[in-house]
């Protein structure tokens, strides 16, 4: 492999850049107010002022759409931190104690993998009311084993190395060891399924507020603002695409930049792209 | 064998009562008053505790969870405080459409992924792989509900060839056919993006082994080769993955129902969330984790018929 | 039946094969000895037109008169199996592990002579018996995985037979077997080779098994035939110094004896390794290990010369000692 950086991860952190930097300047600038209604200008032509035009309520897209990505990178980065930390946590407690425990364990975490994040999400709906929240915690649910896993597997591996031993036969409770010897090892595998996760974060809060369980108005989301475009399909058919656009952008962006640090971090995995 | 099958069964049968508790816990546990809901603030208290009575919400927890479990396995599920019917009946009538949506899509997916797979695989290094590689990575970052949007733009409000949503009925057969066409290849389309880059690896993978090789010494052709060595031991980690796609079967369903307004169980589990119909949720969303738990119940069975490897081992 | 004419395979411009010149005719029983990367392998392939994709190849092949240089893969497909069957070195992974072992080798004959599944199994089961695989009829329908190493590859040598081709080359059949069973393979390719009235090439690194099964042996080094010859006079009385030096190194005693002065005696070796296919030298390919060389060994290269009767060599010591 040559010294270059792989292409997938120059890409990737290009499109994650452009996304996370648009989430980051709409806290603090945007061309317009997103919120602002206007609807004599509704459905405005893209102009200098309104860059891309207006949407039905003449409020300007581009600012919603920024507005938009500000949500769904705080839902996903919450939801992936969550469930991260409590799926590596799980991950390396089951591999510190192993046995029955171990199994156990990996048992209940893979409870999570029977429940899709739309029916988590359904039925925290259902009964609590459906809000961004909502979202949030049902994303993070279902990365609970997928971390569990990651963590797990990368753990059983690093417990076998000799500097592990060492420490063990040193005195150093299995907590300890947990803490300084492993979860730094086990770190490069974990932020590669952090920013993969990412990615189906973003998708998924996506399709959540699509279907009206996610951000509810006034919050702008980027499935938010395709549910309510769909309804405009045949007046203002464009206002379709810009969304859409951007989830793609970012979920590609993401996904194409996790790929990336897999190949950068796994050298002896030879792997046909 | 028979001693896997039955450690197997066990793990299942497990697994899914597990998923029940969880299912009950947080649709029981967690809400307010469901007799509040149902008859509304003005309600006397009379009232209230009269149907709370009648709901049985006074009974402990555990009771109330078994005898859920009980009826449930009797196909029973209550009635529906929306719709004033029992929510098996609900169940029934939604049932085809969903099935022959779920059915088709994944029917769709396997013969698109797997041809474009091994095709893909069969062009390892030239453009037809990079594009087959490069369209299934936009295939995985592409949101079905999107991609539904835009075919139904493209189909229904442009051309004009296809419904842009809706179901006209089983009884006339063709418009039937009809507006199933967009919803099945919406949901095929994301689906066979990520199996497709799995069938491509893993026949890339079968390709290096020996017995390709020994195979094109025997003088026969590529295609044969490919298609009657390859992908048959290619299948292998393809059914694991298939396996794993039936929760996102199962998502894409749901969403692409209500995309299109197809009267299927998706659309009415969300209604059932706009009228608060809580019954009616808790068997659905019950009902579909017990389909995605049973699809790899069976992958996991599956697995074990189709290599003669494993057969031996188990 | 098969010549080769100044056949080069070259990787990058390097040559991994170099004008190899040969005729191989039905009866003939060639050894091919040489270390991992004298190219024995390249050329086994060569010959059935599955060099990599990745190779240059230059000079000629004529398989039964047919000019296959610039053959198409599927002018490949018609000849291998049916005039040109391999035999691989690698028994364990080398049958596909989905399928029955009878059907993996019924399957050319379904393709290649149309004939029916029922009539191929039975083949196959002829083909079984003749190779000396022990319960036939129960082995047609069994898994690779159930059978040991020695019936896979008996299996694999039942499968090179099926079409009756006219020459079967073996590479390295029995390096991944054990020694008794090895035995067995070698003598069993022999008796068909006879029985069959076919062409045998076996490629080996090692002299005892090819002393066994062969009546002409062929040295490469390098990629280059750096030797030719009869058998038995070849390991008797080897011309090149790199044969010299690879029958010094075989270990004569089993016990280590001990010389006038009570010291071990030790093995002999050919001093170095070698070299990366891009720094061979371009004369000799043995140039700087041999203890014989000559100033213009390490640039010229010396030409494959007949030093007696159907003994030939390539060395620039041959010259020397002519004139």
């Amino acid at each position: 492999m040559s010294r270059r950086l792989p292409t997938n991860f120059i890409l990737g952190a290009i499109l994650v850049a452009l996304v996370v930097g648009t989430a980051a300047l709409s806290l603090v600038w945007t061309p317009h107010d997103p919120t602002l209604l206007n609807i004599p200008g509704k459905f405005d032509e893209p102009s200098s002022i309104y860059w891309l035009g207006t949407d039905q309520l003449g409020r300007d897209v581009v600012s919603q759409l920024m507005a938009g990505a500000r949500n769904s990178m705080a839902v996903a980065l919450i939801a992936v931190l969550i469930g991260g930390s409590i799926g590596v946590s799980l991950g390396l407690l089951a591999s510190a104690i192993g046995g029955w425990v171990e199994d156990a364990v990996m048992r209940l975490a893979d409870l999570g993998f029977a429940f899709p994040a739309l029916l988590f999400a359904i039925m925290l709906a259902a009964v609590l009311g459906p809000s961004l929240s909502n979202a949030v915690l049902a994303i993070a649910f279902i990365n609970i084993p997928i971390f569990a896993r990651v963590a797990r597997a990368s753990a059983n591996q690093i417990w076998t190395r000799d500097f592990v031993s060492a420490a063990r036969a040193a005195g150093m409770s299995r907590l300890a060891i947990s803490r300084d010897h492993i979860l730094p090892n086990i770190l490069a595998a974990v932020i590669v399924q952090a920013t993969i996760e990412f990615a189906v974060a973003i998708l998924a809060e996506a399709a959540l507020s699509y279907l009206g369980l996610g951000a509810q108005p006034p919050a702008s989301s980027w499935g938010r603002l395709l549910s309510e475009a769909q309804t405009l399909l045949y007046l203002a058919p464009q206002l379709v695409l810009y969304p859409g656009l951007c989830i793609v952008t970012a979920v590609l962006g993401f996904g194409l930049l996790g790929d990336g640090l897999r190949d950068i971090t796994d050298p002896r995995l030879v792997r046909e792209r | 064998m028979a001693y896997f099958i039955l450690r197997r069964t066990f793990g299942f049968v497990l697994t899914l009562l597990a998923v029940s508790v969880v299912v009950f816990a947080v649709m029981n546990v967690l809400p307010g008053d469901p007799a509040l809901t149902i008859l509304g603030l003005d309600a006397t208290d009379d009232a209230l505790s009269a149907l709370r009575e009648q709901l049985g919400l006074n009974e402990p927890l555990l009771s109330r969870y078994i005898h859920w479990v009980w009826d449930a396995l009797h196909g029973e599920f209550g009635l529906s405080h929306s719709f004033r019917v029992p929510v098996s009946g609900l169940i029934t009538e939604r049932l085809p459409m969903t099935i022959s949506l779920a059915v088709s899509g994944m029917l769709v997916t396997l013969i698109v992924a797997l041809t474009l797979g091994i095709s893909a695989s069969a062009r390892h290094r030239t453009f037809g792989d990079w594009g087959v590689m490069f369209l299934s990575q936009l295939g995985i970052a592409i949101p079905a509900f999107w991609l539904s949007i835009l075919l139904v733009l493209l189909f229904a409000v442009k051309l004009r060839w296809l419904p842009p949503g809706g179901f006209p009925g089983w009884s006339d057969p063709v418009p039937a056919m009809r507006s199933l066409i967009l919803p099945t290849v919406a949901l095929a389309l994301v689906q066979s993006a990520v199996l497709t880059r799995v069938t491509r690896s893993s026949a890339l993978e079968v390709m290096r082994q020996e017995f390709v090789r020994t195979a094109r010494a025997s003088g026969l052709s590529q295609r044969r080769i490919l298609w009657r060595h390859v992908l048959p031991n290619a299948l292998v980690p393809i059914v694991t993955i298939v396996g794993m796609q039936f929760a996102a079967l199962v998502t894409g369903t749901i969403v692409i129902e209500n995309v299109f307004y197809l009267p299927g169980l998706g659309r009415l589990i969300f209604q059932s969330i706009s009228n608060r119909d809580l019954p009616t949720v808790q068997a659905l969303v019950m009902l579909f984790a017990a389909i995605v738990v049973t699809a790899n119940f069976v992958v996991d069975l599956l697995y074990v018929v189709i290599d003669p490897r494993l057969k031996a081992r188990a | 039946m098969i010549e080769l004419a100044n056949l080069t395979a070259s990787f990058d411009g390097a040559a991994a094969l170099r004008d190899a010149t040969l005729s191989v005719a039905p009866g003939d029983r060639l050894g091919v000895v040489g270390e991992s990367g004298s190219g024995k392998t390249l050329f086994a392939l060569c010959l059935m037109g599955m060099a990599p994709d990745a190779a240059n190849l230059s000079g000629s092949i004529h398989v039964d008169g047919q000019d296959m240089s610039v053959a198409s893969e599927s002018d490949w497909q018609a000849i291998r199996a049916r005039r040109v069957a391999m035999v691989f070195q690698e028994p364990m992974a080398a049958l596909n592990p989905l399928r029955r072992v009878g059907v993996t080798v019924a399957e050319p004959l379904m393709v290649h002579e149309g004939i029916s599944r029922q009539a191929a199994l039975a083949r196959a089961l002829a083909l079984f018996k003749e190779v000396g695989i022990n319960e036939p009829e129960a082995r047609l329908r069994q898994f690779p995985h159930q059978l040991s190493g020695g019936q896979r590859q008996r299996v694999l040598i039942a499968l090179a037979l099926a079409c009756n081709p006219a020459l079967l080359i073996a590479d390295e059949p029995t390096t991944a077997l054990d020694a008794s069973v090895a035995l067995r393979i070698t003598d069993l390719l022999v008796r068909l080779a006879k029985e069959r009235q076919m062409a045998l090439i076996f490629i080996s690194h090692d002299l005892a098994t090819v002393a066994r099964a062969t009546n002409e042996i062929m040295v490469m080094y390098g990629g280059d035939i750096v030797e030719r010859g009869p058998t038995t006079d070849v390991l008797e009385t080897p011309i090149h110094p790199y044969t010299k030096g690879l029958l010094a190194a075989l270990p004569k005693w089993l016990i280590a004896q001990r010389d006038a002065e009570g010291k071990r005696s030790r093995l002999a070796t050919i001093p170095g390794s070698v070299p990366p296919l891009p720094e061979l030298p371009q004369g000799c390919r043995f140039a700087g290990r041999c203890q014989n060389e000559l100033a213009n060994c390490a640039t010229e290269r010396p030409a494959l010369q007949q030093k007696s009767v159907g003994r030939s060599a390539a060395c620039h010591l041959l010259d020397r000692d002519a004139s």
